[in-house]
């Protein structure tokens, strides 16, 4: 039962600024203890492990995809005329006994005689009912998906694996402050799972959670996150003025988003919030335009509370993947949470079994937690981006009551009906002050972009507020299998932030979208949106670069000594970025305008940005430009850090977040304005930048794996 | 060591076979040298050695096998006993369909640490995860130290089921996979069969209408 709450462990706050805190951590397990030899045969095994897995998953894609076709051949649809008196699933005529009989108690079409099976209990459900019942047998769904929470299914091996690919703490350059750090936090993680007697009621009454099992809730949601962040930044998308404004906030929720960084690009001035200075440290509803997109959803800007028990600070996302050998790699890499990467049957059924409040309440103690997850979407005019934030404190909005909705598929128009009719019981926004103000809004994920987003009006000071409004959805019908419908609440606050209410998600591939009957789904928290495909969102593609560090060229005497940076005051850091290889592709035609952007961190100037040109319709780019930094000592560099990033160049609207690299000799501790950060530059990357420092004057050239996340670490 | 790496082989070609109904992951667990790793393989390749090599980690081995008019592929997962692994191995319990927790009948510590491991069952895997503790090397009776009745005993206590068994004799090991695999099966069906519901995916959305006047909303 307690696995139940883990369903909103990984749930995530909304938030509509452009800042988002990306994950940065995740349980990772101390491996530091394991030899090389060891490591590698734990290697081995993991590599038999997920060719097994592969082979499950296909096992189970096909299996899954067999009764959809016999369901879709079966079912009535509404838009037929049906006689009572027909089979539900073989529509031949049924015989004059009363309908009671003849309704299958799993699904309660009239069924026929041969369109039954009998069940192991002598009681009888229709054909497509026992195929599915079958099937969640055959497909191991039976016990996965009972562990309620569909996206902490990721397995040990996600974590061994991602724990594997970290360097021990030991090799890499770090503050002794940091090295002090890593060593207790690795010390924690390890006396965890040592077997704890003394909790062994409290384990086995399972209600209550246990020091341990909250432990356990939280590592899972980290890992949540974790795949999260994996999936869906390739529409990460930001605007300059709000990433500033984020990188205020990032004072109180320790990972920022890089991206609040690297984006201030001038092109993208027309931000309806105005550019505003990264100097102010007021709240951020000082920053948000009430006509601006970003007005809508920003109650998700909570501040995180870092509780962590045993987080790891330089955990990087990007690493999981990075272990396969290859890129098509990347396709098994999301196997282990398999019902990420299969379409569930009924993926909420089961959430729907247990107690819905006290899940939330639990999770609410284990949220806080939890990590991020970045979504986004392209902005409309005047409305600027959806980045989903998740700061993780659910403390001020209880999720509670219900949606109701209907769909329904217009063959003949290719569109899909969003009927929202209602919410009720809904959750004040501000209890004290009974306000709310609640709108839905819809996108057919993964696709978070404007064709997307969908919004009923807002109703005032309501809890039960009635639509009755319908979001039209152009799309073919076999387009529609493969996205996940989701609608959110929010409250819509004129002068204060807005504040997510609650939302639900329907995978539409195995939802009856056909009928158009009116169905009534309880609102849960924030989950992490994993459901999306994600298979290809977390390999963002690689970025090829070179470094070198000119050490002063005053005389070649003192260039020759150089080599061992004893004078290099005035040296300049040359950053050439050859070419990006595999990019998402963000335009039609599968292809994306990119470019290439440097900052220097900690920022020094104006002149600490750069920018390559734009190099269009590809997604294996070649910029061949240089960026130089001057005025910089090797011992400056040490602590600093280079990020790069790509972009999409967007004409119209601000520019789509492709991946990025953090360069620095480690877990570097940066000063941003106000807020500390710790860069968790990846074992490449930080290679990459102690080869550039170690020999000045000659070129250190890599292929780094561009993470598909900024955020920073605290 | 070297036939560890030609059984790696052969569970890959084991592994790749796709011709069975379902697939159950299980999980050995118990102290360091109480017969985990010799288990497995008298089970999956009905080989015994004497010689003791620790296990590094994690390992694991694919057998199918014909229960109930059913082919069942088990990928089961060998746990190294040692303390310094536990993290990894810990991080296998969620998963795992079932375990098997073992202690060696001559060896009280590792008959003591029952308890504890028990509890990084409950603490740690899934729920439905069914459990049996086995008692190992019940060939060495003139060494034991642990009656049958106190293992008994401590499992019916923790609600486990119980068997003594020696991998080196090759006694009650088949019947305990294969006692593992059955009672996972009921679990199963009694999540799948008994409750009509949890079949079709009308559970998901609770109809604001009477669900028996929609004969539409189905699957």
């Amino acid at each position: 039962m307690f696995d139940a709450c883990q369903v909103f462990c990984g749930a995530t706050n909304q938030a509509k600024v452009c800042w988002a805190k990306m994950v940065q951590t995740m349980e990772t397990i101390n491996v530091s203890l394991l030899t090389d030899s060891e490591r590698e045969l734990i290697l081995n095994v993991l590599h038999r492990d997920e060719e097994l897995r592969r082979l499950e998953e296909q096992r189970v894609k096909r299996l899954k995809t067999e009764l959809l076709e016999i369901r879709r051949k079966g079912a009535k649809r509404s838009s037929g005329n049906y006689s009572e008196r027909s089979c539900g699933r073989c529509q031949e005529p049924l015989g004059r006994l009363g309908s009671r009989t003849n309704q299958c108690p799993a699904c309660k079409h009239q069924v026929c005689q041969n369109c039954r099976s009998v069940r192991p209990n002598r009681s009888w459900v229709c054909s497509v009912c026992a195929k599915e019942a079958d099937l969640k047998k055959s497909t191991g769904d039976w016990f996965y998906d009972q562990r309620v929470n569909r996206f902490s299914t990721t397995p040990g091996h996600d974590i061994v694996r991602a724990s594997l690919r970290k360097r021990p703490p030991m090799k890499k350059r770090e503050t002794v402050g940091e090295v002090l750090l890593n060593s207790t936090e690795l010390n924690s993680s390890q006396t965890l799972p040592v077997p704890r007697p003394r909790l062994k009621d409290l384990a086995q009454t399972n209600r209550v959670p246990s020091n341990e099992q909250l432990q356990r809730s939280d590592t899972d949601s980290e890992r949540t996150s974790l795949s999260s962040s994996r999936a869906d930044t390739h529409s990460l998308h930001s605007t300059p003025s709000l990433q500033r404004k984020g990188e205020v906030v990032n004072k109180s929720s320790p990972a920022g988003s890089a991206v609040s960084v690297t984006a201030s690009a001038p092109s993208k001035t027309h931000s309806p919030s105005g550019s505003t200075s990264g100097t102010e440290t007021s709240s951020l509803i000082h920053h948000i335009n009430p006509c601006s997109e970003n007005f809508n959803d920003v109650d998700g800007l909570f501040k995180k509370s870092v509780r962590r028990v045993h987080k790891l600070s330089d955990f990087k996302p990007s690493s999981v993947t990075d272990v396969r050998k290859d890129s098509t790699d990347v396709t098994t890499s999301s196997m282990g949470d398999r019902s990420k990467s299969v379409p569930g049957l009924n993926v909420d059924e089961e959430e729907e079994e247990e107690d819905i409040d006290s899940l939330v309440s639990m999770h609410r103690k284990t949220v806080g937690r939890s990590t991020t997850s970045l979504r986004s979407s392209r902005s409309t005019l005047g409305s600027m981006t959806s980045v989903y934030s998740e700061g993780g404190d659910y403390d001020t909005v209880d999720v509670t009551g219900e949606i109701v909705f209907s769909l329904h598929y217009d063959e003949a128009a290719q569109s899909l009906s969003v009927m929202v009719k209602e919410c009720c019981g809904l959750a004040y926004a501000d209890a004290a002050k009974k306000k709310c103000n609640p709108y839905v809004k819809s996108y057919l994920l993964p696709d978070k972009s404007r064709q997307s987003k969908k919004k009923t009006a807002i109703k005032s000071k309501t809890v039960n507020p009635n639509y009755n409004e319908t979001l039209k959805y152009s799309i073919t019908r076999s387009q529609l299998m493969t996205r996940i419908l989701q609608l959110s609440v929010w409250h819509y606050d004129r002068f204060g932030r807005n504040a997510f209410l609650g939302e639900v998600e329907v995978p539409l591939d195995c939802h009856d979208i056909d009928s158009a009957h009116e169905e009534c789904v309880a609102l849960k928290g924030k989950a992490t949106n994993s459901l999306a495909p994600s298979a290809f969102a977390q390999y963002k593609g690689e970025l090829v670069i070179s470094l070198k560090y000119i050490s002063e060229k005053k005389t070649p005497a003192e260039k020759s000594r150089g080599k061992k940076a004893k004078i290099d005051n005035g040296g300049e850091l040359h950053v050439l970025i050859k070419e990006a290889k595999n990019l998402s592709a963000m335009k039609a035609g599968g292809t994306s305008d990119s470019f290439v952007k440097g900052y220097l961190l900690p920022s020094k100037g104006k002149s600490n940005k750069k920018k390559t040109q734009v190099v269009k319709k590809t997604v294996n780019p070649h910029y061949d430009h240089t960026f130089v930094y001057k005025e910089l000592s090797l011992e400056q560099l040490k602590g600093m850090c280079l990020e790069l990033t790509v972009w999409d160049r967007e004409a119209m609207s601000s520019n789509d977040f492709l991946g990025g690299v953090r360069l620095s000799s480690g877990a570097v501790r940066l000063k941003e304005n106000k807020h500390e950060w710790v860069a968790d530059s990846t074992e490449e990357e930080v290679s990459l930048w102690q080869k550039m420092m170690q020999f000045p004057d000659s070129w250190a050239e890599g292929t780094l794996q561009l993470r598909s996340s900024m955020g920073k670490g605290m | 060591v070297e036939s560890v790496t030609a059984d790696h082989r052969f569970g890959q070609r084991d592994g790749s076979d796709q011709n069975f109904d379902y697939m159950f992951k299980l999980l050995i667990i118990g102290n360091s040298s109480v017969g985990k790793t010799s288990f497995l393989f008298r089970y999956a390749d009905d080989s015994f050695s004497n010689s003791f090599v620790s296990t590094v980690g994690i390992d694991f081995k694919v057998k199918t096998v014909y229960r109930n008019d059913k082919r069942v592929k088990l990928q089961i997962w060998d746990t190294a006993g040692q303390e310094r692994y536990r993290t990894i191995t810990t991080a296998y319990y969620r998963g795992a369909m079932g375990f098997i927790l073992m202690y060696d009948i001559t060896n009280e510590e590792s008959f003591n640490a029952v308890q504890d491991w028990a509890t990084q069952i409950k603490t740690y895997s899934w729920d439905n995860a069914q459990v049996i503790l086995v008692g190992n090397k019940c060939d060495m009776d003139d060494e034991r130290v642990i009656p049958s009745e106190k293992g008994k005993h401590l499992a019916d206590q923790l609600g486990f089921e119980y068997y003594e068994a020696s991998a080196k004799e090759n006694i009650n090991v088949r019947q305990v996979f294969e006692r593992l695999v059955d009672i996972i099966c009921v679990k199963m069906s009694e999540r799948v069969d008994t409750d009509p519901s949890i079949v079709s995916g009308a559970k998901t959305t609770r109809l604001t209408d009477k669900p028996a006047q929609l004969p539409q909303n189905c699957c």
